[in-house]
C-alpha cells in the first residue's frame, strides 16, 4: 500500500520531499558564497549561458555562474519585477527575454550589493559579484547584445561561441547508442569546428585568467559527469517503472538543475548518486508522492521559479501528478559521451553542439518526447511556451502533432518562467483543470 | 511626399516601379523561357553563385492582404509579423508555383527556426506543397575559424546551385557574374549619392523602388535602369526637408517610407535588408570565388540581427554621418526584438551628437493594422525642423 511521505512545505508554497532537493538548495547557497569569497580575494569568476561548454572552466579550476540559474534565483526571490523596472528606467523594454536579461537587469541595479536597514542583503544572495568574464552562444539574436551589455556594466571580458544548426537529422538519437557512437549522430565539419572553437576559448580563458587548461583535468571532469548523469537516467527510469511515482517534477527539477550546475564534480556525482539512492529508497518502500496517481502528467518547458507551488495544485483533486519534465530526462539521456578519453574535446564538442538540437529542433525534441511519453506512461502533456523568447520557439505544431497522434493531449499555454506579472495562478490553474477534466481524464477513460 | 511626378514621368523609372509593383512578371517570364527561379528568404544567399548557374535569384516577400491560414497553424506568435506572412505564401503553394527551389539564409535566428520548419514539414507532411528548401549556415562573427567555416559551406551550397543547374560552374563564371553583380551595386551607389549628398535628389519611396526592383527582374537590365535613372534623377528637383535616416524593420512596400515623408522629411538612407544595405559591399574579384562571397556577405555592414550592441551603435554613427542625417527614425516590428537591445545605446550616441531621433517599437505590421502614429511623425518633423 502506498503511503504518503512527510511533505515540508517551501516559500514558494510546493512542497518538497526530497533531502537531494534542500541538500542542493543548501549546497549551491554555500558555494556561491564561498565563490564570492574566491572572487573578493582576487580570483577570476564567469558568467556562462546555460548552453556554454562549462566542463572547460570546471576543468580549469574557474568558478562560474550559470545565467539561467541566476535568472531562477532571482525569479524564486521575486526580484522580477524591480529589475525589469530598472531595465524601462534606463530605456529598455521590459517585455524582452526574461530568462536572458534577468542578470543583465540586475547589473543595473545599484543597491545589489547593499545591505538594507535591518542588515539583510537586498540583492539575490547579497547580489552577483562582477565576473571577470562572461562567455554565451548565439543561438538567438539577442544573446550576443544582452550579454555584452552585462559584461561591460560588470567590466567583464566577453567571450561568445557560434551555433551551427544539424544538417544530419537522425530519428532516435536518444537510443544509447549515441552515448558509444555520438560521431554518427553529428555532420563531422560540425564536430571538428566546434573543437576548433573549443580551443579558442580555451586560449581566451588562458589569456583572462592565467591559468592553464590541462586535457587530463578535462578528462576527469568529462567521466565524473558520465557518472552523475548516468545516476540521472536510473533515476528516471526507476520513476518511470513506478505506478504511483515516489517524487514529482517539483522533488527533482531542483535537485537536478541545482546539481547540473555543479556537473564535473565529486560533489555532483555523489548528489546524483544520492538522488537516486533516495527515490530509490521510496520506491522501494513504496511511497507514493500522490497517493491517489490516476493520471501522469509531462511538463514541457521550463519551471514556473515563482510558482512552484502551480504543478502540485492538480493532484489531491484529481490524482494529476506532474512527473516528467527535461531537467531529469536530459540529464538521463542527452550528456552522457563515451570514449571521453580518446579525444575528450571531441567528446565535449559532440555534447554542446547537440543541446540547440534536442531541445529546440523538430524532430530531435518531439520524438524525444514521443519515447518519454511512452516510458513513463504519460497522460497528458502540459507545455508552457514563453512569450517573448525566441530562442524557446522549437516547433509546437510538430511536438503537439506528434504526440497527439501518439493518442495522448495536449495543453499549450503562454507564460514567463521567470516574470510572475504576466502569471495568473487563477488562470493557470483553471486551463489545467478544464484540460485534465476534459481531455485527460475522457482520454484515459476511453483507453480503458 | 511619395514617388513625385519627376519619377513617374522617367521611363527607366517606370520599368523599375512596374516591376517592383509586379513582382511575379518577370519571374513568369524567365520560366516561361526556360529559367530556372530561385527564391531566397534571408539576405545573405550569394546572388552571384545563382546568376553563375544561370539561375535567377528571387527575394520571397509577404503578402499584407492574405489570411494566414497555415501560419497560424504552424509558426508560434513569436514570429515576426514579416516572416509570417512570407511563410504564408511558401507553404501554402504560391512559391511551389512560381519558383524551382527555395534558399534560406540564416540572416535572423526567425529565419533558421523557418528552415527547420519547412525541413521537418517535408518530412512529416510531404504532400504539402513547399518548394525543395535549401539552407546556409553563415556564422557573422567576424573571427578565422568562422570565415573558413562560412567558405566550406558556400562550397556545399556551390554543389547544390551545381545540381540545380544540371552542371559545374566554374570559377569564371562566378566571377563572371560577380562582376554583374559589382556593376548593379555601383549604379545604386550613384542613386545613393544623389539620395544623401550635399543635394537630396531622391526621395526614400523612390529609393526604396530603385533597390527593391533587383530582387524581381534581370540584374544586367537592372543595371542600366539604375544607370539611366542615375542620370535622370540628377536634374530632378532638390528636396528641401530635414534630412533623416532610418533604421529597423525591412520595409518590402513604400508604404511606411510614403507616411514618413508626408510628414515633412526625407529619409536619405536606411540599414535594412530592401534598401541600402543591399549593395553595401562588392564581390573582391582579387580574392578566390568563395574567399570573395564569404568577404562580400560576412562583413557588411552589421546587421541589427546579427551584432553586438556596441557594433551595431558604431555602424548607425556611421551611417549617419555618411548620410549627413539630422535625425534617426527607429522603427521596430512587434515580435522582431533584436534592435530594441541596441536602441537605448544608439540613442544615446546619437543624441550625444545632437541627432535627434524617434522610436517606432513593437508595430504592427503591415503599418495600416497601428493605431495612427501620424501625430508622432508630425511632431518629430516640427521638431526636425527647427519647431517645439
Amino acid at each position: 500500500m502506498a503511503e504518503e511521505a512527510k511533505r515540508p512545505e517551501s516559500q514558494s508554497g510546493a512542497v518538497k520531499r526530497l533531502k537531494a532537493t534542500a541538500t542542493a538548495s543548501a549546497y549551491q547557497k554555500e558555494w556561491f558564497q564561498k565563490t564570492k569569497e574566491r572572487v573578493e580575494a582576487g580570483e577570476p569568476f564567469g558568467y556562462l549561458n546555460a548552453d556554454v561548454p562549462m566542463e572547460v572552466l570546471r576543468a580549469m579550476d574557474i568558478p562560474f555562474v550559470v545565467n539561467q540559474w541566476w535568472a531562477a534565483i532571482c525569479g524564486a526571490k521575486r526580484m522580477t519585477k524591480k529589475y525589469f523596472g530598472l531595465l524601462r528606467d534606463a530605456g529598455y523594454r521590459d517585455d524582452l527575454c526574461s530568462y536572458c536579461a534577468t542578470a543583465f537587469a540586475e547589473s543595473l541595479d545599484p543597491d545589489d550589493r547593499k545591505l538594507d536597514e535591518e542588515g539583510k542583503p537586498m540583492g539575490p544572495w547579497g547580489g552577483l559579484p562582477d565576473p571577470t568574464i562572461a562567455i554565451t552562444r548565439l543561438t538567438c539574436d539577442c544573446q550576443g547584445k544582452i550579454f555584452e551589455q552585462f559584461a561591460k556594466n560588470h567590466g567583464s571580458a566577453l567571450y561568445t561561441m557560434e551555433n551551427t544548426v544539424a544538417r544530419k537529422v537522425p530519428l532516435k538519437w536518444f537510443d544509447k547508442v549515441i552515448w558509444n557512437d555520438w560521431e554518427e549522430f553529428y555532420d563531422k565539419d560540425r564536430i571538428d569546428e566546434a573543437v576548433e572553437e573549443l580551443q579558442q576559448m580555451i586560449r581566451f580563458l588562458e589569456q583572462e585568467t592565467g591559468k592553464m587548461f590541462d586535457m587530463n583535468s578535462l578528462e576527469k571532469v568529462m567521466n565524473l559527469i558520465n557518472e552523475q548523469e548516468l545516476y540521472y537516467n536510473k533515476t528516471r527510469d526507476l520513476i518511470a517503472s513506478c505506478h504511483p511515482v515516489p517524487v514529482t517534477v517539483v522533488d527533482t527539477i531542483n535537485a537536478v538543475m541545482q546539481a547540473q550546475w555543479q556537473r564535473g564534480t565529486e560533489w555532483g556525482r555523489d548528489h546524483a548518486k544520492s538522488l537516486y539512492e533516495e527515490v530509490k529508497a521510496l520506491a522501494d518502500a513504496g511511497v507514493a508522492a500522490v497517493p491517489n496517481e490516476k493520471y501522469r502528467l509531462m511538463w514541457l518547458g521550463r519551471g514556473i521559479w515563482h510558482d512552484f507551488s502551480f504543478y502540485q495544485s492538480f493532484e489531491e483533486k484529481y490524482g494529476a501528478v506532474f512527473m516528467w519534465s527535461m531537467y531529469l530526462a536530459m540529464g538521463a539521456d542527452a550528456y552522457i559521451r563515451y570514449h571521453v578519453e580518446e579525444d575528450p574535446l571531441r567528446a565535449l564538442a559532440a555534447r554542446y553542439i547537440g543541446m540547440e538540437d534536442f531541445l529546440h529542433m523538430p524532430p530531435w525534441n518531439s520524438q524525444w518526447y514521443l519515447q518519454q511519453i511512452e516510458q513513463n506512461d504519460i497522460d497528458g502533456v502540459v507545455y508552457m511556451i514563453p512569450g517573448n523568447c525566441m530562442q524557446a520557439v522549437e516547433g509546437s505544431y510538430f511536438i503537439k502533432k506528434a504526440i497527439e497522434d501518439a493518442g495522448v493531449p495536449v495543453l499549450i499555454f503562454e507564460a514567463d518562467p521567470v516574470d510572475p506579472r504576466k502569471w495568473s495562478a487563477e488562470n493557470m490553474r483553471g486551463f489545467v483543470n478544464e484540460f485534465i477534466e476534459t481531455k485527460v481524464i475522457p482520454n484515459k477513460e476511453n483507453k480503458k | 511626399m511619395s514617388i513625385r511626378e519627376c519619377a513617374l514621368k522617367s521611363a527607366a523609372f517606370s520599368r523599375l516601379k512596374d516591376v517592383y509593383d509586379n513582382r511575379e512578371q518577370e519571374i513568369k517570364k524567365a520560366r516561361a523561357a526556360g529559367t530556372k527561379v530561385i527564391a531566397e528568404l534571408g539576405c545573405d544567399v550569394p546572388d552571384e553563385l545563382l546568376l553563375a548557374g544561370g539561375l535567377m535569384p528571387v527575394r520571397v516577400y509577404a503578402d499584407p492582404d492574405k489570411e494566414l491560414v497555415q501560419t497560424n497553424k504552424y509558426l508560434e506568435f513569436s514570429f515576426d509579423p514579416i516572416v509570417r506572412a512570407q511563410f504564408e505564401k511558401i507553404v501554402d503553394g504560391t512559391y511551389k508555383e512560381l519558383v524551382d527551389a527555395l534558399v534560406v539564409s540564416n540572416s535572423t535566428d526567425v529565419i533558421i527556426r523557418i528552415y527547420l520548419y519547412l525541413r521537418e514539414m517535408h518530412r512529416v507532411e510531404p504532400e504539402k506543397p513547399i518548394p525543395e528548401v535549401e539552407f546556409i549556415d553563415w556564422l557573422f562573427t567576424r573571427n578565422l575559424l568562422y570565415q573558413q567555416r562560412n567558405e566550406f559551406l558556400i562550397g556545399l551550397f556551390q554543389e547544390t546551385v551545381e545540381r540545380w543547374a544540371g552542371r559545374k560552374i566554374s570559377d569564371e563564371e562566378i566571377r563572371e557574374a560577380a562582376r554583374v553583380c559589382n556593376a548593379d551595386k555601383a549604379a545604386l551607389r550613384k542613386i545613393g549619392e544623389l539620395r544623401h549628398g550635399s543635394e537630396v535628389h531622391i526621395n526614400g519611396s523612390e529609393a526604396l523602388v530603385i533597390i527593391g526592383s533587383a530582387f524581381f527582374m534581370d540584374r544586367k537590365e537592372h543595371t542600366k535602369l539604375v544607370e539611366e535613372v542615375a542620370k535622370e534623377a540628377a536634374s530632378w528637383p532638390v528636396i528641401n526637408a530635414p534630412r533623416v535616416f532610418f533604421t529597423g524593420s525591412n520595409q518590402e512596400s513604400t508604404d511606411l517610407y510614403d507616411k514618413i515623408e508626408a510628414s515633412g522629411v526625407v529619409i536619405v538612407g536606411d540599414d535594412h535588408d530592401w534598401g541600402d544595405r543591399f549593395y553595401d559591399r562588392d564581390f573582391n574579384l582579387e580574392y578566390t570565388t568563395r574567399r570573395a562571397i564569404v568577404d562580400c556577405y560576412m562583413l557588411r555592414e552589421f546587421s541589427s540581427k546579427k551584432a553586438y550592441t556596441s557594433q551595431r551603435v558604431e555602424a548607425l554613427n556611421r551611417e549617419v554621418a555618411a548620410t549627413a542625417a539630422d535625425g534617426v527614425i527607429f522603427y521596430m516590428n512587434e515580435y522582431e526584438e533584436a534592435a530594441s537591445w541596441d536602441y537605448p545605446p544608439q540613442k544615446k550616441s546619437l543624441e550625444s551628437q545632437g541627432k535627434k531621433t524617434l522610436c517606432l517599437a513593437k508595430m504592427k505590421w503591415p503599418m495600416s493594422k497601428n493605431d495612427d502614429f501620424g501625430d508622432k511623425l508630425s511632431a518629430f518633423a516640427d521638431t526636425m525642423k527647427g519647431g517645439a
